[in-house]
């Protein structure tokens, strides 16, 4: 069945390109949520039904990390996975990420082929 | 951190590939690196700030046609004005490259953070460094103009 997506990046240039690229790249996903920092996402996530999500890290008011820190102490939507879609593709950073519960990550920039690599066996 | 010219190719490559990747617009490096900018007419600059063990900035400024031009291409829809799609895109590509800046400082051995983008525009307007930080312009051209890559690093 097609993957809901929750798109997590305070531009919203980026969340049109990444949803594009999810169409480019030949992807089987269904609705396309959108948020503008994490605050935004933990409350996407706690009303709709989604399946996934990829994230930004730098963002305001709650970036990627405390995202997933937050995202991790709620039973309901916990175990939804995330991907981390951003600049920052450090060890130390997406170590820290992974740590706390992150699938994955892709950096910025991308091109349909490469979300189509790194996504596909997720959705 | 000494001469940081060894960067400058890195930068140069990570611009070409976030042209070519995602904007769509195929670029070219062409003419030496200047030290300094000068006025800037009719433009808009994206920026991001460096923090942590070294201080410094990574800036792209745009003519405004070419970042018309830019942001057209990459929402898939005509862009006349400057609006906020187009400080976004202008912004979004600031924050890929300073990303870029980051990596290759971590590597090695930097702590640095990235500030979030922002971006300035006008008629016309100076951009000019702090005096303890080397800076250098990096001059690029665009099927609709010149646009230039600005790093300003903590020597």
């Amino acid at each position: 069945m097609a993957k809901n997506v929750l798109l997590v990046d305070d531009s919203s240039t980026m969340r049109k390109i990444v949803s594009r690229s999810l169409r480019q790249a030949g992807l089987d996903f269904g609705d396309i949520f959108e948020a503008g920092d994490g605050l935004e996402a933990l409350d996407v996530l706690e009303k709709e039904a989604v399946d996934i999500v990829l994230s930004d890290i730098n963002m305001p008011n709650m970036n990627g990390i405390e995202f997933l820190r937050e995202k991790s102490g709620r039973d309901g939507i916990k175990d939804i996975p995330v991907f981390m879609i951003s600049t920052e593709t450090g060890d130390d950073i997406i170590g820290e990420a992974k740590s706390l519960g992150a699938v994955g990550a892709l950096k910025k920039p991308f091109t349909p082929d490469k979300v189509n690599e790194v996504l596909g066996p997720f959705m | 951190m000494g001469d940081f010219s060894d960067i400058i190719p890195k930068v140069v490559a990570a611009t070409v590939e976030i042209f070519t990747g995602m904007v769509m617009m195929e670029i070219n490096q062409e003419g030496e690196p200047l030290t300094e900018l000068g006025i800037i007419k009719d433009s808009i600059t994206g920026m991001v700030g460096l923090a942590g063990t070294h201080k410094g900035m990574l800036a792209v400024h745009f003519p405004n046609d070419l970042a018309l031009a830019i942001t057209t291409s990459f929402l898939g829809m005509d862009v006349e004005e400057i609006n906020e799609d187009v400080q976004d895109a202008v912004g979004e590509i600031a924050n890929m490259l300073g990303g870029n800046v980051k990596t290759l400082l971590t590597d090695r051995g930097y702590d640095i953070q990235l500030s979030l983008p922002s971006t300035i525009s006008g008629e016309e307007y100076t951009f000019l460094a702090d005096s303890d930080l080397q800076q250098i312009v990096i001059p690029f051209t665009a099927p609709v103009g010149n646009f230039f890559v600005e790093l300003e690093l903590e020597a």
